[in-house]
């Protein structure tokens, strides 16, 4: 992990790379600043549709950088109440920043007080990206 | 596979400039900055590349012609001194062992370069075929070093390198010339769809001396260039490069099942050609009679990347594969290269690519994707 790799505290972590903050009783869910970098050049985010039902850890989305594409994985289950419509036209938001501009999805949790459990927080996710 | 990776002269600058990855059994710069911006350099004003990774073989000797018409498809005696060509190395059933470049750089001396990942195949291909024939067959990877400078300015570049004008050198022609106060061969081609050359930096071995030489030369490419507003490029660029410009990659668009004329690269292959090449037969009967696929061209209509193996549908029925797929940064859409039978789709056509399971439409195009008169070689001069 480099030091302006940025982790953000008050929000649940994925092995995955994904971040999922509570915020009125809804979860938004973004990647984090470890993915983000290395994913490099965002081309194209392709985010879930509103209204549908996801599963935690189930594929939700994709991201294309120039070299790759990627999955997205939500970190938590529920109904997709809205998406960033904003990354359609400037999906390099996500690059420059990942935690707020560059959210990708809300949901209306189902299963959030067990779902969190298995999330990490900021401090266990700081020590997990420093052991890959 | 827990070989050691290659790493050319210029490893240790492109590690503490760029991005390094492994590629074809060697550690290279996928990137310095940022891709896009690297592809652009290349687009609108100039771009270098390490290519040092491709295989250079020196061929010469008094059969050196017969020998590479027995090997390669495109009409070596045509190849005048100091001219260059695109080619192919097929195998017997047609299909590609490899694709190359060229180069004739004397009466019976030839230098053919070809893909990291395929050096070794075709190492052993050149030196199994050489016991029949009176040729010297040597392995130069390791002695020349080996740089793309490509863009609208890069002939502008290479002429301040080269204390002359450099742009009336023909197109595909090989120059021996003094570059930045190095010997060179100075070669009018490149993999970007643009204008430029490929620089042969002669007597640079591998070892501290040469590769001192190798570091000093690309660092003068970059000074020199720097009003030109040169970027160093890495393979990301590389790659959306050839792959905007519709050029074929080894692995991709090429294989040991697929034929040149499937690929729709003809003009790298010549049937009036003594003695005929291995695989001729094939190629032939490819040309009279007809392929079972054949290499088209993609744009995205719809949001999303293709990629490769996607499957292309029409009719709600896969008729074929996406073998390269990108973001362009000049359409800012998905683009593609893919093969489907002939006569399936026409250009203007529209099908679906399955992006996991999405299918979104794109239409049949040729190639360049670009503006050609924007963009490209060929663009109309301002």
């Amino acid at each position: 992990m480099t030091d302006d790799t940025e982790v953000r505290d008050g929000l649940f972590y994925s092995k995955e790379h994904e971040w999922a903050r509570i915020e009125g009783g809804l979860v938004v869910v973004g990647i984090t600043d470890y993915a983000q970098h290395s994913l490099h050049e965002i081309t194209y985010v392709e985010l879930p549709e509103v209204g549908s039902d996801i599963t935690a850890g189930d594929e939700c989305g994709l991201i294309e950088s120039m070299k790759a594409s990627s999955e997205v994985f939500s970190p938590v289950s529920g109904t997709v109440i809205e998406v960033n419509t904003d990354l359609e036209s400037s999906p390099e938001a996500v690059n420059e920043s990942p935690y707020d501009d560059g959210w990708m999805f809300k949901v209306r949790p189902s299963n959030l007080d067990a779902e969190l459990d298995s999330l990490m927080s900021a401090e266990e996710y700081r020590d997990y990206i420093d052991s890959l | 596979m827990v070989d050691t990776l290659n790493r050319t002269h210029l490893f240790e600058w492109h590690k503490s400039h760029g991005d390094v990855v492994p590629f074809a059994g060697w550690e290279m710069p996928v990137r310095y900055s940022d891709i896009r911006e690297e592809h652009m350099a290349v687009r609108e004003a100039v771009g270098v590349f390490d290519t040092t990774h491709m295989s250079r073989f020196r061929i010469s000797g008094h059969d050196a012609v017969d020998f590479l018409q027995t090997l390669t498809t495109n009409n070596v005696r045509k190849l005048k001194p100091n001219g260059g060509h695109y080619s192919t190395c097929l195998n017997e059933r047609g299909g590609t062992k490899d694709d190359l470049m060229l180069y004739r750089v004397g009466d019976d001396e030839f230098i053919w370069v070809t893909n990291a990942a395929n050096g070794p195949k075709i190492w052993a291909h050149i030196q199994e075929h050489a016991a029949r024939f009176d040729v010297k067959v040597e392995d130069k990877s390791r002695e020349i070093v080996m740089i793309a400078v490509q863009g609208p300015k890069a002939l502008a570049l290479l002429s301040k390198l080269a204390g002359e004008d450099v742009s009336a050198l023909p197109r595909f022609t090989c120059n021996p010339l003094t570059l930045a106060g190095e010997d060179c061969f100075l070669c009018r081609t490149g993999y970007t769809g643009e204008d430029g050359g490929e620089i042969l930096l002669l007597d640079t071995p591998y070892d501290p001396t040469g590769i001192k030489k190798a570091v000093r030369f690309w660092e003068a490419i970059l000074e020199q260039g720097a009003e030109f507003g040169v970027k160093p490029c890495g393979l990301g660029a590389r790659d959306s490069t050839r792959l905007e410009a519709g050029f074929v990659l080894y692995g991709h668009e090429l294989d040991e099942d697929t034929s040149p004329i499937e690929a729709r690269i003809p003009y790298a292959v010549k049937f009036k050609v003594e003695p005929h090449y291995i695989g001729y037969d094939v190629v032939r009967r490819h040309k009279k009679e007809g392929v079972k696929k054949t290499r088209i061209g993609l744009v995205m209509i719809d949001r999303g990347v293709p990629r490769p193996d996607y499957p292309i549908i029409l009719g709600g029925e896969k008729i074929g594969v996406v073998t390269s797929g990108g973001m362009s940064p000049l359409l800012k859409k998905g683009i593609a290269l893919g093969y489907v039978p002939p006569n399936t789709v026409d250009v203007g056509d529209i099908v679906e690519v399955d992006i996991r399971g999405r299918h979104r439409k794109a239409e049949v195009t040729e190639w360049p994707f670009y503006d050609t008169s924007r963009y490209g070689a060929t663009r109309s001069s301002e």
